[in-house]
């Protein structure tokens, strides 16, 4: 294998550089799918006014312009938002926890935002002056807070302890499970609908103030996670090898898990309980390029991305005049292209 | 110069002593100390105190300064320990683990030096072939070389290492305890070896410490500690021992003894 007179380090610097391309085609691939998702839709905007009406919003007419403006282009980059923070979040969690199953679900944080959900649509109608499409996200995101900030404890009372972290993670998801469903026993048939239909997961709620706060919370926590980059592909190789570094792997799970929770909080609160990505995004980035996370962050991130925007754009175009909730298609979309990836992996190998 | 001292060691796991109060001999340039013992004899528990993970009442310095003195990184720059377990067996390549350990570590290398660094260490320990494959497609034998170069790869004047020849077979065995020496005999430094092979632990150790419930029942030369005595209390076999050309004592296994008084 080793070809004569070429120095490991140039043979590294070729590999690197080769995940570098994929990592550029990644970010190709999520703009050109922000493109089709702007174009579908059912008011028959071309192409070609699509982008026009980006660069100048006045050539548009008023009312391509409102649905351009302040329906497509909100749902267009909540999709990117949420994808990319879910994503990242996921790599994050599964390094971390060294766990391949682990994702910010399994953490309890999503299901606690339903949790949230679920209480403000089921008593907000009770109490007067608190309309509920405000109520809800912020119901939603102190829940998957609170659940984050639990976990967090449960991190430092067991020395960083994995196994405890996941398995508790677990009980919390079931609790929260067990609560909204008493939540819904209670609830009228018209709320618990709207409980289903908010776990299914939906773009279409999310307007700029949303698109900001997510991108927010994603921009703020990336160059964290970045500066991490290092020490998270170290933690591939085991703990034992880590901590024998003089590592402090307690401290450094503390100061993930925050971020994870951040992210998958705000993630969710606003679009709904969208699975999936936070557990596939990462493994579809790590075949494509290996466990190196100077790649694997950012790449995990625009996987998660990617995902979602043509999750979004499928939602649209697949039976036209009809928007199927995103959160159905995440996975149907997902899994074709993991299996893919894992049965080219196979044949390689 | 090195001069590596550990005093009064103890340790527990809740309220049960692990260690109690282990003194180690005095090591000094050149030298290496085996730690001999049966499973849970406390020989991991004393690597991980001497290695500064665990924390433990006693005094453990080298050159006279203890981790305290020199600070979480000064510790570690003159301090490497190979734990157990080799490298878990991900998609990571060797030389990705190796690269990120040196940057997160802030090694102060440049990307070139650290690339030479590390093919060095590869070629050394006959990885150079597997550099650029994952983990998971390496045997435990060659995962375990792999911790032994992260643990190299700072150039440490300590050298810890626990069980570092359990998964591999007698030519590397052999192989790795020669560089080790190689290595001592090239720069200095003390190396402090956990082992469970005693003829391995003769041939290659100057010293050796044979712990049975978190407490020294011997130290001393091979020849000292190596006793029929010694080995029948703390591993309950009766042996013969006798000795090569060079005098160093050979280990053999007759039986297990059934009948010997827990010591």
């Amino acid at each position: 294998m080793t070809e004569i007179g070429v120095t490991l380090y140039q043979r590294f610097g070729s590999i690197h550089k080769r995940r570098l391309g994929m990592v550029s085609l990644l970010a190709v691939g999520v703009v050109v799918m922000l493109g089709l998702d702007l174009w579908a839709g059912p008011a028959g905007l071309a192409f070609s006014d699509i982008i026009s009406g980006l660069i100048d919003p006045d050539q548009l007419d008023l009312r391509h312009r409102i649905i351009l403006w302040d329906v497509r282009l909100p749902d267009a980059l909540i999709a990117l938002a949420v994808g990319a923070a879910l994503g990242l979040a996921g790599i994050e969690t599964q390094t971390i926890l060294d766990n391949p199953l682990a994702s910010p679900f399994t953490l309890g944080v999503s299901s606690a935002a339903v949790l949230g959900a679920s209480l403000a649509i089921v008593v907000v109608p009770v109490v007067p002056f608190f309309a509920e499409a405000a109520v809800l996200p912020v119901m939603a995101l102190l829940f998957a807070l609170g659940s984050g900030v639990l976990i967090l404890a449960i991190v430092r009372w067991s020395n960083g302890a994995r196994e405890t972290v996941v398995l508790f993670g677990i009980a919390l998801v079931f609790l929260c499970n067990a609560l909204t469903a008493g939540l819904q026993y209670i609830a009228s048939a018209e709320a618990v609908q709207q409980i289903v239909f908010w776990t299914i997961g939906n773009l279409t709620r999310a307007g700029w103030p949303e698109v900001a706060m997510v991108s927010a919370c994603f921009l703020c926590v990336l160059p964290f996670s970045l500066r991490h980059v290092w020490v998270m592909t170290l933690l591939r190789g085991g703990e034992a090898h880590a901590r024998s570094m003089g590592i402090n792997v307690a401290r450094l799970r503390l100061w993930v898990i925050l971020r994870v929770s951040l992210l998958a909080a705000f993630a969710v609160c606003f679009v709904g309980a969208i699975g999936f990505i936070g557990l596939v995004g990462p493994h579809i980035a790590r075949l494509m390029l290996g466990e190196d996370h100077r790649m694997l962050v950012p790449g995990s991130a625009l996987c998660g991305a990617l995902i979602l925007s043509c999750a979004s754009f499928l939602s649209k175009a697949l039976i036209p005049g009809v928007i199927i909730p995103v959160g159905i298609l995440t996975a149907v979309v997902g899994v074709p292209v993991f299996l893919g990836l894992l049965s080219g992996r196979r044949r390689m190998a | 110069m090195t001069l590596f001292t550990a005093k009064d060691i103890s340790a527990f796991y809740g309220r049960s002593h692990v260690l109690d109060r282990v003194d180690l001999p005095d090591l000094s340039d050149n030298q290496v100390l085996g730690l001999l013992g049966p499973n849970a004899s406390g020989k991991s528990t004393l690597m991980r105190c001497l290695s500064g993970e665990k924390p433990t009442e006693g005094q453990i310095a080298i050159d006279g300064e203890t981790r305290a003195d020199m600070g979480h990184d000064g510790w570690h720059h003159r301090l490497a320990a190979m734990p157990q377990t080799p490298p878990n067996p991900s998609a990571l390549l060797p030389t990705e683990l190796m690269w990120s350990t040196a940057r997160a570590l802030d090694l102060d290398f440049s990307d070139k030096e650290l690339g030479d660094q590390i093919e060095d260490i590869f070629k050394r320990l006959g990885l150079a072939e597997v550099a650029l494959s994952p983990l998971h497609t390496l045997s435990g034998g060659k995962r375990q070389l792999v911790g032994l170069a992260l643990a190299l790869m700072r150039d440490p004047d300590v050298l810890l290492l626990d069980e570092p020849t359990s998964a591999l077979d007698l030519h590397w065995r052999m192989v790795v305890l020669d560089l080790v020496r190689e290595r001592l005999a090239e720069r200095g430094g003390v190396v402090i070896a956990a082992l469970h092979d005693l003829d391995l632990a003769a041939r290659y150790c100057d010293r050796i410490v044979l712990l049975h419930r978190g407490k020294i029942i011997a130290s001393g030369t091979p020849s000292e500690v190596l006793t029929p005595a010694n080995l029948a209390r703390v591993y309950r076999v009766e042996t013969r021992v006798t000795s090569d050309e060079d005098g160093r004592p050979i280990v053999h296994v007759i039986r297990p003894l059934r009948d010997v008084e827990p010591a």
